[in-house]
């Protein structure tokens, strides 16, 4: 009975042993798994390559993963970092846990969506929009600015996820970057005086504005649009158009720092960055491609058509650790 | 244990260090008002839930153990089942169902809310804990006593003593895991220390300020443990029937039809009415959903019940030997030890792990599914412990002292006396560690290997922007795998008990 139990153990230990293969990548991805999952899996099929696949969750808010990465530092398992937004690539980079690669496939990506130095290059981007519930906003009583929500008769009827996490924090520090720290603070508190709702995530948002919760909320456009498809009842607007515009999101692509599949990381940044790639995001979930001439549906915004809030990644991305502490004490 | 000690030491060191500098610095940090406010809400939210799930508990488990309430094997199943569904999908479906009510909004998203939803969780594991000690009480005691009082004097003077060591265990462990749960407070908005880890971890990226933070549940954790120890040190435990005698069983007589009833509306209210919401949401398009479910869930399923099989496996042997070595052997230190492993979160916990295992020395466990076996194993090895530690504190030395003189061997005397004594009680505690290692996913979802996610890890992951209707549809499916897994475990145990037993007859 012993030899059998330690036969058994040795040979379970023998068959789970990782054995490095020529023909394999590992991405790690903030990219919602029902958005991102067939890309790769269609990479899988076209390459050749086999794809290992951490995706992150709902409950841990696009941070889970990158915490992963920064915990794996000393021995990097991952390859390719596919981010939802620029941020936590600026956080990577910072920690000297990404390098830079110029994609060739890149070149007409207009250059405020790359990294000057290639450690993270744009694709496929979203925008901050309020989602709101037709059935509880009349189309004249949709806000257009996202000062219009400080007055009275939104008390109580928007929601925004928790400015600490995720696109929401990028949102609010654009917010900083752009208005400046007084007028943003200003804009905050008045948030506050008016009883906005703070909610676990962009989805939690989604889906409470759905529910009839709440009349509206800000969250990202590939949120805003499966809600649309959830529901007709369901309407979207890029806030400030006339003003200081809407925050556009590009997805970014890092490659990791002594990954063990370098040549195969490159392959994967190659394809995710190709106009392929934009055009399924584009019908997957409405992410506007950042090529020109990707065919699109008509229901997918075009950045040509949106006026966008003119920040600098690099800059947000530092704004952001300065007002961390001022956003958790307003988010209690 | 150095497996899952010297990763925790390595961050408990790690938590003396702030920006390079050693010291207290991340403790001192973390005295202050803000901190105290939600240590104290913690501790509120874990007492309340911990008193319910004991109450409630200990209410069914004595009708399941000790009656012929009819119906007990189906109910002891399915009273189990919140125990299969995450508690952030059970949140999910509550949150639906108050909602529709006009202030069930205000009641869901508030502090009773969370203890409403946990002590649902968690009442499942009362049941199983107390249930243990119950069926463990040597039936001629009670049939002594019934022969000089009533049988309410029996309870209250007998079984009331003879089951505190498991009452209080209960207690402790639903205590802890209170403590430590992150998920339902985080869903609901209400604040506690938990979340606060969570935002240091996530937000700051502030790993030694989080560790520091997590300490603390750990040392209320070892204070409660002594306080037990203390409590239960002059407890007598009296020998446990031998193989051959049954547990007693009472009969309701006029009260058995209002107390099925009773099983049954708690049923309802604890497991249907979620399940149902999650149906609705589910079937609201038809079976696409459901279909979809399955397609997306199959390449896990496997993964899942071998990884939750053999972590039962790896809780029942580690915990068996602890419980010896700590009841039998009488070395104090185990307990302890255990217990700071399990108070710690399973955030930190995972980190800990990553740090550790994650060097090219080790990359053979941390790039392997054992990463997983072994965070299971940090988690749950204090409950697996417990529990067969209160089962050995009932079997009395003298009768291993006595087959020691008669020249047996310790592994002769586990094979012949301690194993056959407490072979239901193990039982209990492979499914408990089947289920909760099926369910684990705080630390899992930071160490699993890429391409080896397990069912959980695939809903939590899907859910962002799935429909809710997929997300309901996948979580039915879990429950149904899960229910499916357990029964077929218990009717195989049933079926080794008769052959078993036939086989010893002729």
């Amino acid at each position: 009975m012993k030899n059998l139990l330690l036969t058994t153990i040795l040979f379970l230990t023998f068959i789970s042993c990782s054995k490095e293969s020529k023909d394999e990548v590992t991405v790690y991805t903030t990219v919602d798994q029902i958005f991102s999952e067939p890309i790769l899996k269609d990479f899988e099929k076209e390459a050749g390559i086999k794809v290992k696949a951490i995706y992150d969750t709902e409950e841990t808010k696009s941070t889970g993963v990158l915490n992963r990465i920064i915990a794996e530092k000393n021995n990097p398992h991952c390859d390719v970092f596919w981010s939802g937004d620029p941020i936590r690539a600026i956080v990577l980079k910072n920690r000297d846990i990404s390098i830079g690669y110029d994609s060739p496939i890149a070149k007409d990506i207009p250059e405020q969506f790359k990294d000057k130095e290639y450690y993270w290059i744009g694709f496929s981007a979203r925008a901050r929009v309020l989602v709101y519930n037709k059935k509880l906003l009349k189309v004249d009583e949709v806000p257009e600015s996202i000062f219009d929500l400080l007055e009275p008769k939104y008390k109580g009827k928007f929601a925004i996820a928790n400015p600490l996490f995720g696109t929401t924090s990028f949102h609010f520090a654009s917010l900083f970057s752009t208005l400046g720290e007084n007028k943003a603070k200003a804009l905050l508190a008045g948030f506050k005086k008016n009883d906005v709702l703070i909610a676990t995530s962009n989805g939690d948002v989604k889906k409470r504005v759905l529910n009839g919760e709440i009349a509206c909320g800000l969250t990202d456009t590939d949120d805003a649009f499966t809600a649309m498809k959830e529901s007709k009842e369901m309407g979207i607007v890029f806030l400030d158009q006339k003003g200081i515009g809407s925050l556009v999101m590009p997805n970014t692509v890092s490659l990791m720092k002594n990954s063990p599949h370098n040549a195969n990381g490159k392959r994967l940044i190659d394809y995710l960055l190709s106009k392929e790639t934009e055009q399924k995001l584009a019908i997957s979930s409405a992410q506007m491609p950042l090529h020109k001439r990707v065919k699109t549906s008509t229901n997918v915004p075009s950045l040509d058509n949106i006026v966008p809030m003119k920040i600098n990644y690099e800059q947000t991305a530092k704004k952001l650790e300065e007002i961390q502490g001022y956003l958790k004490t307003w988010g209690e | 244990m150095f497996l899952v000690v010297l990763p925790l030491l390595n961050i408990l060191f790690d938590s003396f260090f702030k920006e390079g500098i050693f010291g207290l610095a991340n403790y001192l940090e973390i005295f202050n008002k803000k901190t105290l406010i939600l240590l104290v809400k913690s501790l509120e939210l874990a007492f309340f839930v911990s008193t319910i799930s004991t109450v409630i508990g200990g209410f069914f488990a004595f009708f399941l153990t000790k009656t012929n309430l009819p119906f007990k094997n189906f109910f002891k199943l399915f009273f189990l089942a919140p125990l299969f569904l995450s508690p952030y999908i059970l949140t999910l479906s509550w949150v639906d169902f108050f909602v529709h009510f006009e202030h069930g909004k205000a009641f869901i998203y508030s502090f009773w809310g969370v203890v409403f939803i946990l002590s649902l969780v968690f009442t499942p594991l009362s049941i199983l804990v107390i249930s243990s000690g119950l069926s463990n009480i040597n039936a001629k005691l009670e049939e002594a006593g019934l022969m000089m009082t009533t049988y309410q004097n029996v309870v209250l003077n007998i079984i009331f003593p003879l089951v505190k060591p498991a009452i209080l265990s209960s207690f402790i462990l639903v205590f802890v895991l209170a403590l430590s749960e992150f998920s339902v407070p985080a869903f609901l908005s209400v604040k506690v220390l938990t979340t606060e880890i969570f935002t240091q971890f996530s937000a700051f990226y502030n790993y030694e300020l989080a560790l520091a933070n997590a300490m603390i549940l750990v040392f209320i954790s070892i204070f409660l443990l002594l306080s037990e120890r203390a409590y239960l040190a002059d407890a007598s435990f009296l020998s446990m029937g031998t193989k051959s005698q049954q547990s007693k069983i009472v009969e309701l007589g006029s009260a058995k039809y209002p107390l099925f009833m009773v099983h049954l509306l708690y049923l309802f209210f604890s497991i249907i009415t979620p399940v149902v919401m999650l149906s609705m949401q589910s079937f609201d398009a038809g079976w696409a959903y459901f279909f979809q479910a399955i397609n997306l869930l199959l390449p896990n399923i496997i993964n899942s019940l071998l990884y939750a099989t053999m972590g039962a496996f790896v809780l029942l042997l580690f915990g068996f030997v602890f419980a010896y070595i700590s009841v039998k052997e009488k070395v104090k230190w185990v307990d302890i030890l255990l217990l700071i492993i399990f108070a710690v979160p399973s955030t930190v916990l995972g980190i800990g792990l990553i740090k550790f295992f994650n060097t090219p020395n080790f990359d053979v466990i941390y790039s392997s599914f054992w990463i997983i076996i072994i965070a299971y194993l940090g988690k749950f090895v204090f409950i697996s412990h417990k529990l067969i530690g209160n089962a050995l504190m009932q079997i009395p030395n003298s009768l291993e002292e006595s087959a020691e003189v008669l020249g047996a061997g310790f592994f002769k005397r586990m094979q012949k006396i301690v194993l056959p004594l407490i072979a239901d009680k193990l039982f209990m505690v492979f499914i408990i560690g089947f289920i909760f290692s099926l369910g684990e996913l705080g630390a899992t979802i930071l160490v699993y290997p890429a391409g080896s996610a397990v069912m959980g890890i695939k809903l939590y992951t899907i859910m962002a922007n799935a429909p809710q209707g997929l997300v309901s549809a996948m979580s039915l499916v879990i429950l149904l795998v899960t229910v499916l897994s357990i029964g077929s475990i218990m009717f195989l145990y049933r079926v080794f008990k008769q052959i078993l037993r036939f086989s010893l007859s002729t």
